[in-house]
């Protein structure tokens, strides 16, 4: 019943005066439908890149880097009698080999924190058609096992991703390399290797990711194709791809792999710090604007409050003259501006999805972005009415402390 | 017989626009029960002496007691709820709450109090104001009613909570002799019939002579009781 007359009291004040009600709520609806969108947007930016940078690069790249020479060696020659330093160590070129790369692999298909792996081995390569040369690097991969990471069957034009693995020789290029060599599904190939060794490849698939770099120079080989051209045996693999459940996580799993294998484990996001940049910069800039406007909505409703307190002087006097406690005052404002802030945060939570809705039909069309990426979360939705709550709560907090102050004697007196 | 006023040599000041001494010295008791008239020239320091008596004033020196308990002192809220609960007061310039109807600003101190359920605040609401003849008026906003029919749904209010004792600055100064007489009548019963304790300032010689006791006062001081 006490929570009832105060909220009976709010609400009245808030019909009694329709359009200063309205016009306050307006303000809060302005600032979380902007909320919504700027979140929308700023979101679905981040995740497009994310998924560009995802269907290139794995979670996790495992690798052998060149060590830094180390006085093992020189121990086990000249025993403990000499303490063996190696002043000025020198960073040696290894084989750059996994050894064993089926065993590291069984031993990370154990953990449950893995979702996908891939083998590969690639070198830089020159593809000719006649006389016509590219640049480019070839992969030699298990194109299914490497789909499931990258989903290329969904890039693909002409061809199948399965014809490259029912048939040794073949090879798929890019939509890029296949226009500049004039090469079509079927046609020869010829790849060679920076020592001179060369193969003849047919293709059996044509790829088209949008991003220009990958389509003029990648290609997608079986595996033993690059261990020939790079003269090595069949147990020559350089990167093992790691794809994990949790991919924000992925440098400390990372650590965790490189613990467990001795190889060097590379996160995506240290391969992609630039856009993980933009990222951060695109949220501080969207989180200042939102920011601003919820401000400027606040001063709306401590406007509004003010003034309604002001008017009202006489009235609450004459409430706390009949018996209501200074808290009992401060209730009946916030519940005033919270009802506002309740009112205005729902039509903008309308309003920021229609926005967003609108928006995302917008048609761009450059280079791989044919829509404006917007992404619709729940989360942004509950974030965006609880902000605009938070906002009236501390807009009307003011301007009700200063209304349960009021002497009701000094008023009634006049 | 009980006490449910008193008051010890009450001084108040007023500091602006010049320091002026209101109330010189002011003690009396009143026992429960008692219907009070008090009188005086206009600027004597009727009002004055009510607002702390209602315990709104606080800024006052001496001591005040309210049905044995000390007031002077407290804290705002404890008043707040002392005058709520035991107060019904009744404002010069009758002030109710323009944006509620009549019945809601009869109902307010009660819902307030929340001793009662919402339906029988109500009906004791209509009850009241049946009593005062403005029952018709009940629905009608305040502001849109005239202002003898304001003042007696004021009286409806201060009455609304059962309150042990009435005051009134002026209660039926609005009002024609037939709902003065029903005013009177109304405070006579609370009175003799529920031992309510009324305070009532009037420049009505017939109602103040009727009244079971008259307090006079001049220029801040009581002069006869
Ligand atoms: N807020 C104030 N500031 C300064 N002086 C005041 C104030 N209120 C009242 N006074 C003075 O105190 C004296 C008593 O005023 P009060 O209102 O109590 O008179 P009253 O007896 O109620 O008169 P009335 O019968 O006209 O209502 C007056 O002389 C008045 O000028
Ligand atoms: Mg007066």
């Amino acid at each position: 019943m006490k929570i009832g007359i105060n909220t009976e009291i709010a609400f009245t004040y808030l019909v009694s005066r329709r359009k200063q009600t309205i016009v306050a709520a307006l303000g809060v609806t302005f600032g979380i439908s902007m909320f919504i969108f700027m979140n929308a947007l700023i979101t679905g930016t981040n995740e497009y890149s994310e998924d560009t940078m995802l269907n290139t690069t794995p979670h996790i790249r495992l690798y052998h880097d060149n060590e830094l020479s180390n006085g093992r060696m020189l121990n086990r020659f000249a025993g403990n009698k000499t303490i063996n330093l190696i002043s000025n160590p020198q960073l040696v070129p290894g084989d750059n080999r996994i050894v064993n790369p089926d065993a590291v692999t069984s031993l990370l298909k154990q953990r449950n924190d893995v979702t996908a792996l891939s083998q590969q081995v690639s070198a830089n390569v020159i593809y000719s058609n006649s006389s016509v040369q590219e640049n480019g690097n070839i992969f030699g991969v298990n194109i299914l096992e490497q789909n499931k990471m990258f989903d290329i069957a969904s890039t693909i034009m002409a061809g199948s991703l399965k014809s490259l693995s029912e048939n040794a020789n073949a090879i798929i290029i890019g939509a890029g390399l296949a226009q500049r060599l004039n090469l079509s599904k079927g046609d020869y190939i010829k790849v060679t290797a920076s020592n001179g060794a060369s193969k003849s490849l047919q293709v059996v698939g044509i790829f088209k990711t949008t991003i220009k770099s990958i389509d003029n120079t990648k290609t997608y080989c079986n595996i033993p194709i690059v261990q020939q051209l790079l003269q090595k045996d069949r147990a020559y693999i350089t990167d093992i791809y790691i794809n994990v459940k949790d991919y924000y996580n992925a440098p400390a799993i990372g650590k965790s792999i490189e613990q467990l294998t001795g190889y060097t484990a590379e996160a995506w996001q240290s391969s992609n710090e630039q856009s993980l940049a933009g990222k951060k910069i695109r949220d501080i800039i969207a989180n200042s604007v939102v920011i601003t406007i919820l401000i400027v909505a606040g001063f709306g409703i401590y406007n509004i409050l003010n003034m309604v307190i002001y008017e009202k002087i006489k009235e609450i006097a004459i409430l706390k003259a009949t018996g209501f406690q200074g808290a009992h005052v401060v209730g009946i404002f916030i519940r005033q501006a919270m009802l506002i802030g309740f009112i205005g945060a729902m039509a903008g939570l309308a309003f920021g999805w229609l926005i967003s809705w609108t928006v995302s039909k917008m048609y761009i069309g450059l280079g791989n972005v044919t829509y404006l990426p917007i992404a619709f979360h729940v989360k942004h939705y509950i974030q965006g009415g609880l902000f605009g709550m938070a906002t009236a709560f501390f807009a009307g907090y003011i301007p009700a402390v200063k209304a349960s102050k009021v002497d009701p004697v000094q008023i009634i007196r006049g | 017989m009980a006490i449910a006023l008193e008051a010890n040599n009450i001084n108040k000041y007023f500091m602006t626009p010049e320091k002026f001494h209101a109330l010189k010295g002011i003690s009396f008791k009143i026992n429960q029960g008692e219907f009070v008239s008090i009188t005086g020239k206009s600027g004597c320091g009727k009002s004055t002496m009510l607002y702390i008596l209602s315990t709104m004033d606080t800024d006052y020196e001496g001591s005040l007691q309210l049905n044995n308990q000390t007031i002077t002192g407290q804290k705002q809220n404890h008043l707040a709820a002392f005058r709520n609960e035991h107060i019904g007061f009744i404002f010069q310039f009758h002030y109710l709450l323009p944006d509620f109807s009549c019945l809601k600003n009869v109902m307010i101190p009660a819902l307030r109090l929340g001793r009662l359920s919402r339906e029988e605040i109500e009906h004791n609401a209509y009850e009241k104001l049946k009593l005062l003849d403005v029952g018709g008026q009940a629905l009608k906003a305040a502001s849109r009613i005239s202002g003898g029919q304001q003042q007696r749904v004021a009286i409806a209010r201060a009455l609304i909570n059962e309150p042990s004792i009435i005051m009134g600055d002026e209660p039926t100064g609005n009002l024609d002799s037939r709902n003065t007489a029903v005013v009177f009548d109304m405070f006579r019963k609370l009175a003799s019939g529920y031992n309510k304790t009324i305070i009532a300032v009037t420049h009505d010689n017939d109602f103040a002579h009727k009244s079971d006791r008259i307090i006079e006062m001049m220029d801040g001081k009581i002069i006869a009781q």
